[in-house]
């Protein structure tokens, strides 16, 4: 969030920098059971983001402290690839990756069925090779695909996006520049089928009408996305 | 890495197919898997390759960073290449600091690459003494279905081979291809049913005992040799395993040179 509006990335038609409108997303493509040693597995190109999800199990939880009697257990990392940005990025944990994976976590906990399978964990692995903006909406997104090629029951997917604003002008799904140099970024995790919400974050500054008209982008490019994940789930022969 | 229990069936069956002179997926002893080399297929980096081996799946990125040269090296640039397996690649594979596995493959690819001197670390160097350039490699595994090795060894140097020294983006004059002048390339040998095989996959690698890893450069001289895991083997065992990773290594290179398009 630089909010430095000397930067103009919208022009006098309205149009952005990568030549889109406000409300329309980058280009996404989905594809299921791209690691074949997984049990479930996706790839979501998003832009230029390149995210590659693997699941493994339900498989026993150990060690046995973190078992929980009634229920499984999710195991959700994110991480960025050494490559995956402009400057290197030194191999490890960090606060951010730490607390995107618990986000996730969160998230994913509130739609698989985890009371199916007690005692036991299910690995949830997100890997970023490649990153532009948005990459834990993707990844986000590209686990509850994985989820489902994986097999494991859930209430629903879960589609996130993020809207926020540049030059003043509230648009959906930020690419770099815009997420460098703009004034404010929301991100959301949504149930295509009900409409309710197992994610929500925002930084920046939106007004009252700007925060709603934001999250009305982001429900609504939702339902665009969901189309997509549901095609590529049945055309990797899920249903 | 977790090491899973290894079944007494599979080392006997193992065993028993080695004795007819088969392999458990069908191939034949020098035989390897379907291979799949992509170049430039990572936007953030500088220089990038996919390799696909059967079920074994890697990328290689190469990064750029400027460095201070050594005080006893001045005139020279470095290279740093490590290797990443994290737990996506399988189900063995655990979170945490790198694992003795992971660390012995970084290093044994670094070392083929490294002394074969196809990276003329001089031209590395910016102002001497001052500025020089530091090449990174990183190797990362997304599906780890036996023989990382080869797969990060082929991953390793197409990429390097692709790689443009971003000086624009440092400001230090105009981007230019790094020079690659060598393809080391590494074959692996698995001892598989008391015999040696190439290119073991996941499950040859459990029920079998040692390995060693052969990197050759472009005249068939040696440039690393890694003896891995416990395990006996005779200068005879040595020899043709030797004799098979001439004429592999030949093979594999006129791959990379032919996906390079030179």
């Amino acid at each position: 969030m630089g909010g430095y509006g000397d930067i103009q990335m919208i022009d006098e038609n309205g149009l952005r920098m990568d030549g889109r409108t406000a409300t329309q997303v980058r280009p996404i493509t989905i594809e299921t059971g791209v690691i074949p040693v997984a049990d479930g597995s996706c790839r979501m190109t998003w832009g230029t983001n390149d995210v590659v999800v693997a699941i493994y199990g339900p498989m026993e939880a150990h060690p046995r402290k973190i078992q929980r009697q009634d229920r499984a257990v999710l195991d959700v990392r994110y991480n960025m690839a050494p490559f995956s940005t402009s400057d290197r990025i030194r191999p490890g944990f960090n606060r951010r990756s730490r607390e995107i994976s618990k986000v996730t976590a969160d998230a994913l906990e509130s739609v698989v069925l985890l009371e199916l399978y007690p005692r036991s964990k299910i690995r949830v692995e997100i890997e970023v090779l490649c990153a532009e903006a948005g990459t834990r909406c993707v990844g986000l997104t590209a686990a509850s695909v994985a989820l489902a090629d994986a097999g494991i029951p859930m209430t629903d997917l879960v589609v996130s996006v993020a809207s926020g604003k540049v030059n003043d002008v509230v648009v959906c799904d930020l690419n770099k520049e815009e997420d460098n140099y703009g004034e404010a970024d929301l991100p959301m995790g949504v149930l295509p089928n009900s409409g309710e919400l197992v994610f929500l974050q925002m930084d920046g500054d939106l007004s009252p009408e700007e925060f709603q008209t934001a999250w009305d982008y982001n429900v609504q490019a939702a339902s665009e996305i969901h189309k997509i994940m549901v095609e590529a789930l049945r055309k990797g022969g899920v249903n | 890495m977790s090491i899973p229990m290894v079944s007494k069936l599979l080392r006997a069956h193992l065993s028993e197919l080695a004795t007819n002179d088969q392999r458990i997926d069908g191939r034949g002893r020098w035989d390897g898997r379907d291979i799949s080399l992509e170049i430039d297929v990572l936007d953030r980096a500088e220089g990038s390759a996919k390799v696909t081996m059967g079920d074994t799946i890697v990328y290689a990125g190469v990064k750029f960073q400027l460095m201070t040269p050594y005080p006893d090296r001045p005139n020279e640039g470095g290279l740093m290449c490590g290797a990443e397996v994290r737990p996506v690649a399988g189900r063995n594979w655990e979170a945490g600091p790198p694992s003795a596995e992971s660390i012995e493959l970084g290093r044994v690819v670094d070392r083929g690459i490294r002394e074969s001197g196809c990276i003329d670390v001089n031209s590395l160097c910016i102002i001497p003494g001052e500025k020089a350039w530091q090449v990174i490699l990183d190797l990362f595994a997304i599906s780890d279905d036996g023989n990382l090795f080869d797969a990060f060894g082929l991953a390793a140097i197409a990429a390097l081979k692709t790689a443009i020294v971003p000086c624009e983006k440092f400001e230090v004059g105009e981007d230019y291809p790094l020079n690659v002048s060598k393809t080391p390339i590494m074959c692996s040998y698995h001892k598989v049913g008391n015999r040696f095989v190439y290119d073991a996959n996941a499950q040859e690698e459990l029920g079998g005992d040692e390995r060693i890893h052969i990197t050759l450069g472009d005249d068939n001289h040696v440039h690393s040799l890694q003896k891995g895991l416990k395990g006996i083997f005779s200068a005879d065992e040595f020899a043709e395993i030797m004799e098979r990773a001439k004429i592999k290594s030949s093979e594999l290179r006129k791959l990379v040179d032919s996906v390079l398009g030179d």
